[in-house]
Order: C-alpha cells, then sequence, then structure tokens
C-alpha cells in the first residue's frame, strides 16, 4: 500500500462541495437569463427562487465553517494572499507543463500551486462581489435607485462571466485535463478522499511536503 | 406595415380621466380595488388633487397626470398622460433577458405577461419610469406590466382593426389614432396653430425623442413644465451590459470551451509520446 498524506480535512471538503453545488445552481440559474434562448426557462420567476436558496446557501456555508474553523480559515486566507517568485516561475513554465506535458521547468509549489491559488484568490474576492450586488439587487431592489441597481447587474454579471469561465477551467484541471489522470492520485482524490499520494505530494508539492515531512519521511 | 402611434393633444384634453377608466375596464384591470394593506397597489386617496391613483401601479396602466405651475401670479393647470411611451429605442426591450417585451410589427412596444420573469430591468432601465410590477421581495416572484398599446392576447383591439381604449373614449377627441406619420403631420398642425396663437415654446414631443416615440404629445409649452424628460435616453449602462459585456461573454465562454478542448488533444498526445519510451525502457 502506497503511503498517503492529507491534504483537506473533512469540514474543508464539505464546505468545497456545498459550494460548489450551491455555485453550480446559481451558475445554471443565472445562464437562463444570460443567453437569451433559455430566456423562456425563467419566466414566472422560479429560476429565480431557486437562485436565492443556492445563494442563502453559498453565503451561510462558510458563515458556519469559518467560526468553527479558525485556524484552517486563517491558514487558508493567508495562503491566497502568499505570492513569491516560484509562482512567477509556475505561470511561466505552465505552458510547457499543460500542453507538453514538460514537468522538469516547473519550480516547487507550497500546499497550492500557482494556479489553485489564483483560483482561490478569485473565489474570496468575487465571492464578496456577488454577495454583495447580490444582496443589494435581492433587499433593496423596490428602494434603492435605479441606476445603483443597473449597476449592481452589470457588475454581477462581469463577475459571472470571468468566474463561469475559471468554473470550466477549473473543472478541466482537476478532473480532465490528461495529466490529472488516473485520478485516484491527485487533485480529485485530495478533494473527493482528503488524501493524495506521498509520491504526488513530493512531485506536485514539493515545499509543502518538505515542510509537513520536515525533511524526512512522513512519520 | 405602416407604424402606428397615438397622438395625444394636451391643449384639448380636458382630464375627463376617462381614459384612464377605460384602460382599467379593456384590459380587465377594472377588479381591482386598492386598500391600504396591499402593497402591489397604489392607494386612491384625497391629496389635494385630481390625479388618482397617485402613481402607476401593476393594475394601472395609465393615469392622467396633473401640473400646476405658477405664471406670473395665474396659476396654469396642466394634463399629460402617464403610460408607456413605446419607444423605438426601447430601453426595456433592450435589457428584456428573453423578448417578453418585444417590438409588435406596428412599432410599439408589446408585452407577454405570460414569459416574464419578473426581473425588474424594464422598471430600473425605462426613462419614463413607466413599467410596475407585483413583487415578493423574499421569494423574488414577480411579474411587471405596463401599457401593452391594447395588443394583450385575448384582448387585442390593434388586430381587429380597432383603436385603443384610451382613443375610442376620448369625449374632446385629445386622443388620436392612426398612422405615425399622419399623426406627426397632425401634431406638427396643432403645434404651428398654439405657436401662432401665442405659445411659442409649444412642442412636438416624441417626433425625435428616443428614435421617435409612438405616443405623440403636442405641448402647448417645454416638455419638462409638463414633467416630462427632455431628450431622454436609453441609459447608458443599460447598453454596455447587453450590447457590449454580454457578447464578450458568449465568446470568452465558447474560446474557453474550445481551448479546453484544444488543449486536451495536444496535452493527451504530448502525456502519451512521453510515456512511450518509458514504458519500451522496461
Amino acid at each position: 500500500m502506497e503511503q498517503e498524506v492529507e491534504r483537506y480535512r473533512k469540514p474543508t471538503r464539505i464546505l468545497h462541495w456545498v459550494h460548489a453545488g450551491a455555485f453550480t445552481v446559481l451558475f445554471l440559474t443565472g445562464l437562463v437569463l444570460f443567453i437569451p434562448q433559455l430566456g423562456f426557462l425563467a419566466q414566472d420567476s422560479w429560476t429565480r427562487l431557486i437562485h436565492r436558496i443556492a445563494a442563502a446557501i453559498f453565503i451561510i456555508a462558510p458563515l458556519i465553517y469559518i467560526p468553527l474553523n479558525w485556524k484552517s480559515s486563517w491558514k487558508g486566507i493567508k495562503e491566497a494572499f502568499n505570492w513569491g517568485k516560484d509562482d512567477f516561475g509556475w505561470l511561466m513554465a505552465a505552458p510547457g507543463y499543460y500542453f507538453l506535458a514538460n514537468e522538469e521547468a516547473m519550480p516547487p509549489q507550497d500546499h497550492m500551486n500557482t494556479g489553485q491559488k489564483m483560483w482561490w484568490l478569485m473565489v474570496i474576492v468575487f465571492g464578496f462581489v456577488f454577495v454583495i450586488t447580490g444582496i443589494i439587487m435581492w433587499a433593496f431592489k423596490t428602494v434603492a435607485p435605479p441606476a445603483l441597481l443597473q449597476w449592481m447587474v452589470l457588475i454581477h454579471d462581469v463577475a459571472f462571466i470571468v468566474t463561469g469561465v475559471m468554473f470550466f477551467v477549473h473543472i478541466y484541471l482537476s478532473v480532465i485535463h490528461p495529466l490529472m489522470r488516473p485520478l485516484r492520485t491527485g487533485a480529485w482524490s485530495s478533494m473527493a478522499r482528503g488524501k493524495v499520494s506521498a509520491h504526488y505530494a513530493r512531485s506536485h508539492h514539493a515545499k509543502w511536503y518538505e515542510r509537513i515531512t520536515k525533511g524526512g519521511e512522513i512519520k | 406595415m405602416a407604424e402606428k402611434a397615438i397622438l395625444y393633444d394636451a391643449t384639448k384634453c380636458t382630464a375627463c380621466r376617462g381614459c384612464q377608466a377605460a384602460c382599467k375596464q379593456w384590459n380587465e384591470n377594472d377588479e381591482y380595488i386598492p386598500t391600504p394593506s396591499d402593497r402591489e397597489g397604489v392607494q386612491a386617496e384625497n391629496w389635494g388633487s385630481y390625479e388618482n391613483p397617485p402613481d402607476l401601479s401593476p393594475q394601472t396602466w395609465l393615469k392622467m397626470r396633473f401640473t400646476e405651475v405658477d405664471k406670473n401670479g395665474k396659476v396654469r393647470w396642466l394634463f399629460t398622460r402617464q403610460a408607456c411611451m413605446h419607444c423605438t429605442d426601447a430601453a426595456c426591450v433592450n435589457v428584456c433577458p428573453n423578448g417578453t417585451l418585444y417590438h409588435h410589427e406596428l412599432g410599439f412596444v408589446a408585452y407577454n405577461k405570460d414569459t416574464c420573469t419578473g426581473c425588474g430591468y424594464c422598471i430600473d432601465a425605462c426613462p419614463f419610469q413607466i413599467p410596475r410590477s407585483t413583487r415578493n421581495l423574499l421569494t423574488g416572484i414577480a411579474k411587471a406590466d405596463k401599457c401593452t398599446f391594447c395588443t394583450t392576447a385575448g384582448l387585442d383591439r390593434i388586430s381587429a382593426g380597432w383603436e385603443p381604449a384610451c382613443v375610442k373614449t376620448c369625449p374632446p377627441k385629445a386622443l388620436q389614432y392612426g398612422d405615425r406619420e399622419t399623426m406627426i403631420t397632425e401634431g406638427m398642425k396643432r403645434v404651428q396653430t398654439l405657436r401662432a396663437k401665442g405659445y411659442n415654446n409649444a412642442y412636438l414631443y416624441g417626433e425625435k425623442e428616443l428614435g421617435g416615440l409612438h405616443v405623440i404629445y403636442a405641448l402647448e409649452d417645454d416638455p419638462q413644465v409638463y414633467g416630462l424628460p427632455v431628450n431622454p435616453q436609453v441609459p447608458a449602462t443599460a447598453i454596455a451590459w447587453k450590447k457590449v459585456i454580454q457578447p464578450i461573454g458568449w465568446v470568452l465562454g465558447a474560446l474557453t470551451i474550445v481551448g479546453l478542448g484544444l488543449n486536451f488533444l495536444i496535452a493527451r498526445k504530448a502525456k502519451m509520446s512521453r510515456e512511450l519510451p518509458a514504458k519500451k525502457e522496461k
């Protein structure tokens, strides 16, 4: 049996999947107002009701997670803002890696690689953008100045385009890209079971692996 | 087909509000008696004006507006019609996500209530603040409503060859209905007459505004005196969002999917060519 290391604790994984589910519902119920040919699905406001239920889950899930998991939350937020020269190196080497499977040029990565950090930072930033603009459109629809509501729609839309596109990229790079297969070793495994093989950790997250094993083998 | 329009002559209007009643009656909005506890309605009240109910609502598509203007110590009592202006460059049609608001083949802005999603974008975008909606703030379940130019399915006077209900009922013939060209000619004639009589600011509102309105007002003074917006515009945010940002979104979304597909094919080939020699060495 190959040795494994823990990558995401269970509460973190639950938060990930609850949020991912809520986002998927929000994405689809938002898409019906974005593509005119799908607009008929939105009639009689039912997609708005579903959108709001999903939005409530989207907001409440992290609000439950954070106070119960102060340390991981704080560590995670610091991680999103911790950028260094290896991130630059990663960006330079990423096309060679993702297109030509050229692993040699990839600089050693910490717990999250640069791509994961970019997505994670977007989740935080655009999460706030979505929630703030969404709450204004939800609660202040009848009292806010029309111009403000129009700006909220516009900003919500821009956030939708950016995160929607990156949502595809996220799914693709986690489970579809040829280098992510077989699924049982890498990204999928880390979010599904919380564990990755020691070999995967060493080759993909060398700095992190070094840190958790104190330079030696796993305890 | 030649575009149709309503011509409203504010100088002939007696503000009898017959049009207001006829509109409610024909469009079956007449059963509605607003009560103070009913948030969807606008309560009629004694507030020192004949203008009642005080505002439009999902059940009040047409309302006469009474304006009192003090001119050299003399009161001028001005009347206007407050209802959909049926713009050519219609902000509401522009922002409507699924074609619920659309241009009728005769030029005006028709509305299909069945398909309305209740997003309320038309309410925010309209330069005349005309559309109104019922709305549950918690669930977001909502339906907009506005003047349909008497083209509501089942109550379609226009396709039957009749004039709209408001025009039909107008006793002093302050409302006329016909080809838009004819209405403009008639309106211009009226404005010339008014100017000849000393109303120097007499103006035909709707000839050019927003690409041409399908409800045209002959006014004896500047539009702003009547509370009408001078040079109304489709809001820039509405144009930016529908005409620029959404198409960018479609293109980006499509490019991403195609790009990821291409990446998949290239990377799979690269991965296989790297694995093959490794396998042979074994």
